[in-house]
């Protein structure tokens, strides 16, 4: 399909009878009645629990591994890096990540052999009782220390701890800076985040009667399972089928475990002929799973008297643990979004990928741009204040248009609604009025503060990555209609989206729907991650029920004795549209297609054009589109505690067509809760590597009594051109401003600013303390 | 391991009878032995609230429960409340229609925890609601439309006990 006919489409539909309502997710009814089936509710008989034993010291050589005593228990098999029968290689961007290690270990928690028994009991005991022997080496724990050492490698074939160097270099810094009348500078850093799905990561697989094995697991891209689970055991990809059940979260995480946890069960099942499951305990979905990266950014902004951004110089240096896992590509985000959604003439960003002796990092929602972000809008308020201007008027000075251009030079002709988006949150919010009074007032112990971040994120994957949708619709002869998939849903409502887009185009009530999803039996879609699932994966469904829909208007045409172009179908039934009482029904619809031989199912794939990128200067073409998001928040801070407490969040949105404005709402409240957790609360500690707080009651995600009220979203309905009715991502979007605009409100209530988070209370306390804002006085 | 012990206890309106070790917890029970999955396992140390149940109406964590305690008394799993479409409690209505869903993984330990708040106090403020329901962890809606759907169920709850025009004329 050209470019232009879908726009065309878009433009033309105005009026939708499923597309932009708040249908039932389709799920919806399997999720309050209990009867939803997640990874661990796959109870198999005779099946064989597995269980990880794992590393206790953060560097060392593995000499041995000792099973005598586990094996001695009874029933048992122990498996290491020696049974793997195809490649023991995980590593995503980088081939650096073994299944099972070999030779070392880099990590508290990382997993050296796998335990199987018939029993969880037995199972855990015998994990206990595997004795490995190592040879400690020194570790190094700081991503800072960890750039600059060579005598302490984490990979040492690699040379150096930096596993990836990343840039931007746009127009000339230093003639910017020297333009600028002010010059902000500062150094920001932000903290590992747990995921914390409330399903932990975990796998069943099933060996099947043909040499393969069949694997249920909680997962987020079918397809890259099913490639790493046959990698590992030499086997094609062809023997090996994936399959999600219901997936409790994903969040990005279950992006990068789900191929590690598939191809343990599957190498258990594999090795054994026996089912076997694997789910992983709360412990080791916090020790022995990828986090957020950690960051230091240094950032440095050159703007002139009247507020307009003439400069940035940016350092980005990402923490990713033992392994570099997505870590490049996080890195790569992370430096194309170091600007923020604004026009800066001259960019020079640098950006560092270290590898140190700690859990490995990876995707998280958002995948390195919150980092960024809180560094770029916290800047941002920094410059106002020295140019004695409010934060909404910098900002509004400084938005991308349509015909701006990023820091990395790509031209944004269309579909860039952050402007009107900001200026309706600002009147919507009476952000200046409320900004100046709390700025004024600041007494008392409890001060009130509002503040606002921006934020965008480009849909699909970075640079020139190629990136397609990929889907079948299928009628069945009782006009049933399923769709095959390959994206996952994991309760962001995808595959509420995807029945509601093939509705819309079919013209059939959205019940008549069935998705298939997240199984490698579909054609690859691609992953559920980078807020695509619905806005790229939806667009194969959209051409492929495009395809089926033109075959029966023909049909339709020929029942009807008029022209194709006449034929109009909606809510199951189609008519001439001269006169609508005069109609077919679906079914006898799709039965007289079948019967006059047109072929009811049909297969959409669009490729995404792309342009190109020029890695050296990192200028050129980043993303097919941006998503754009702002958020105002208003806190409360307890002087005398330290305690940050977020009253009240306005967002808005500009991501295209809202395709369901329920499941929308849905995705920017609980990111707005997530990104709460991560800038307050959400904290890992970690002793010479070894994580401290692996439970809930130490890491403190936000519960009911903590979160905020969140406003009905304000949306800018920004068509973007090659989205299914011109839908953009949103899944990960609200996350994204949410800390610098908590942090922007923190400084607005004390006046002071915090440039590290979390932000739980003893740091907010010892901030106001040291800068001389205490209560009372 | 001492002797296993028969226990007879009420499961979502049946009378159930099985062995079970003294140290044998409930939600081993429900999901292992019943093949009741609806019953979430998460944590196992108390402090996510999916595993919850009503034991004679009040919720309690099955995680934290021993199968021998429940011996006499009544349970009520989510499994208890709905058999499809037509007879969705007026909480599991709610929560589908305000968007209170999304992965579905704290959703029964949700609904089981408001229904005994609803019980108790049929018409909760938005802060007794919150706080009620503080132990029950959810990682994918912040809250919002959970409390929303509470909030509704109740007031749809009120609605049809009240003896409105239509309830009157019927029972006159």
């Amino acid at each position: 399909m050209s470019s232009s006919s879908v726009l065309e489409e878009i433009r033309r539909a105005e009026e939708f009878l499923v597309v932009g309502k708040g249908v039932w997710r389709i799920d919806a009814l399997d999720k309050v009645t209990g009867r939803a089936r997640f990874t661990s509710d796959f109870v198999l008989k005779d099946a064989l629990h597995v269980r990880l034993v794992k590393s206790p010291i953060p560097h060392g050589r593995i000499i041995e591994i000792d099973a005598e005593r586990a094996l001695g228990l009874g029933p048992v098999r122990v498996f290491t890096a020696a049974d793997i029968p195809g490649e023991n290689q995980v590593g995503y961007a980088l081939p650096d990540q073994p299944l099972l290690p070999a030779d070392k270990v880099r990590y508290v928690g990382e997993p050296v052999a796998l335990v199987a028994a018939p029993d969880e009991d037995l199972a855990e005991k015998a994990a206990e009782l595997v004795e490995v022997r190592y040879e400690e080496l020194p570790a190094v724990f700081d991503p800072l220390e960890a750039m600059e050492r060579s005598d302490v490698l984490v990979h040492e074939d690699r040379g150096t701890n930096i596993a990836e160097m990343t840039r931007v270099r746009k127009g000339n810094v230093e003639r910017g800076f020297e333009e600028s009348d002010v010059v902000v500078e500062n150094t920001y850093r932000t903290g590992h985040q747990e995921h914390a799905p409330l399903e932990t990561e975990g796998a069943v697989a099933i060996p099947d009667t043909q040499g393969g094995v069949t694997v249920i697991a909680s997962i987020q891209y079918p397809h890259l399972c099913q490639r790493i689970t046959a990698r590992v055991l030499g086997l094609p990809h062809s023997m090996v089928r994936v399959i999600q059940p219901y997936v409790g979260g994903g969040f990005g995480g279950k992006d990068d475990m789900g191929p590690v946890v598939s191809a343990m069960a599957a190498l258990v099942a594999f090795k054994t002929g026996k089912p076997a499951v694997l789910v992983y305990s709360r412990r080791d979905s916090f020790t022995s799973t990828c986090k957020r990266d950690p960051s230091v950014v240094r950032y440095k902004t050159g703007a002139t008297r009247d507020g307009r951004l003439k400069a940035i110089e940016v350092q980005i240096i990402l923490d990713s643990g033992a392994y570099a896992n997505r870590g490049p590509y996080v890195l790569w985000r992370a430096t194309m979004h170091a600007g923020g959604p604004y026009e800066v003439p001259n960019a020079k960003v640098d950006g560092f990928l270290v590898y140190t002796n700690k859990v490995f990092e990876g995707s998280f929602r958002g995948f390195g741009n919150p980092q960024v972000q809180f560094a770029a809008e916290s800047q941002l308020d920094e410059l106002a204040e020295r140019l004695g201007m409010d934060p909404l008027e910098i900002r509004l000075k400084n938005l991308l248009r349509p015909g701006s251009r990023t820091i990395t030079d790509q031209l944004l002709e269309s579909s860039v609604g952050i402007y009107e988006a900001v200026k309706l949150l600002g009147e919507k919010t009476g952000f200046r009025a409320k900004w100046r009074e709390y700025r004024r007032e600041r007494a008392g112990r409890v001060r009130r503060g509002i503040g606002i971040a921006c934020g965008y994120h480009g849909i699909s994957t970075s640079r020139g990555v190629p990136d397609w949708s990929n889907a079948t619709v299928i009628l069945g002869r009782d006009g049933s209609v399923t769709v095959e998939t390959g994206i996952c849903e994991i309760g962001q409502g995808s595959w509420t989206a995807h029945a509601q887009i093939a509705a819309e185009v079919l013209g059939v009530p959205v019940e008549r729907v069935k998705v298939v999803g997240g199984t490698s039996d579909a054609p690859d879609t691609g992953a559920t991650h980078a807020s695509r699932g619905s806005s790229i994966g939806g667009i194969g469904v959209y051409v492929a029920a495009k395809r089926l829909r033109e075959r029966l208007a023909e049909a339709a045409a020929r029942l009807l004795e008029c022209d194709p172009s006449d034929v109009e179908i909606r809510e199951g039934r189609a008519f001439r549209r001269d006169s609508p009482d005069d109609y077919v029904e679906w079914e006898e619809l799709v039965q007289a297609a079948y019967s006059m031989g047109y072929e009811m199912s049909a297969t959409g794939y669009f490729f995404l054009p792309k342009g190109k990128f020029d890695m050296e200067r990192g200028l050129g073409y980043a993303y097919p589109a941006f998503s754009y998001i702002a958020n105002v928040a208003e806190v409360e801070v307890d002087l005398e505690t330290g305690k940050v407490r977020v009253v009240r969040v306005w967002p808005a949105l500009a991501a295209g067509r809202i395709l369901n404005p329920v499941l929308v709402e849905g995705q920017i409240e609980g990111a707005i809760a997530q990104g709460m957790g991560y800038a307050l609360t959400e904290e890992l500690k970690f002793e010479d590597g070894r994580m401290l707080n692996p439970n809930f009651t130490d890491y403190l995600i936000p519960t009911s009594l903590d979160v905020p009220e969140v406003e009905a979203p304000i949306y800018v309905e920004d068509l973007y051109e090659y989205g299914p009715f011109g839908a953009k991502g949103v899944g990960e979007m609200a996350l994204i401003p949410t800390p610098a605009a908590i942090m922007n409100a923190v400084k607005n209530a004390t006046g002071v600013r915090i440039t590290e988070i979390p932000a739980t209370p003893e740091k907010v306390y010892f901030h106001l303390k040291e800068a001389g804002v205490v209560a009372g006085e | 391991m001492t002797e296993p012990r028969v226990i007879r206890f009420r499961l979502n309106g049946e009378w159930v009878q099985l062995g079970v070790a003294p140290n044998e917890l409930l939600i081993n029970v429900l999901r292992e032995r019943l093949h009741l999955t609806g019953t979430k396992y998460w944590c196992g140390i108390g402090e996510c609230g999916g595993c919850t149940v009503l034991l004679d109406g009040e919720p309690v964590l099955s995680c934290l429960t021993l199968a021998v305690d429940v011996d006499g008394r009544e349970i009520t799993t989510i499994e208890g409340l709905a058999t499809g479409e037509d007879d969705l409690t007026p909480l599991q209505r709610a929560f589908i229609e305000e968007g209170a869903i999304q992965c579905g993984f704290c959703t029964p330990g949700f609904i089981l925890t408001a229904q005994a708040l609803l019980r108790e106090n049929p018409n909760p403020t938005e802060e007794e609601i919150r706080e009620y329901v503080r132990g029950n962890l959810c990682r994918c809606t912040g809250y919002v439309n959970i409390v929303r759907a509470i909030k509704r169920a109740a007031s749809e709850a009120a609605k049809s006990r009240r003896p409105g025009p239509a309830a009157g004329a019927a029972s006159g």
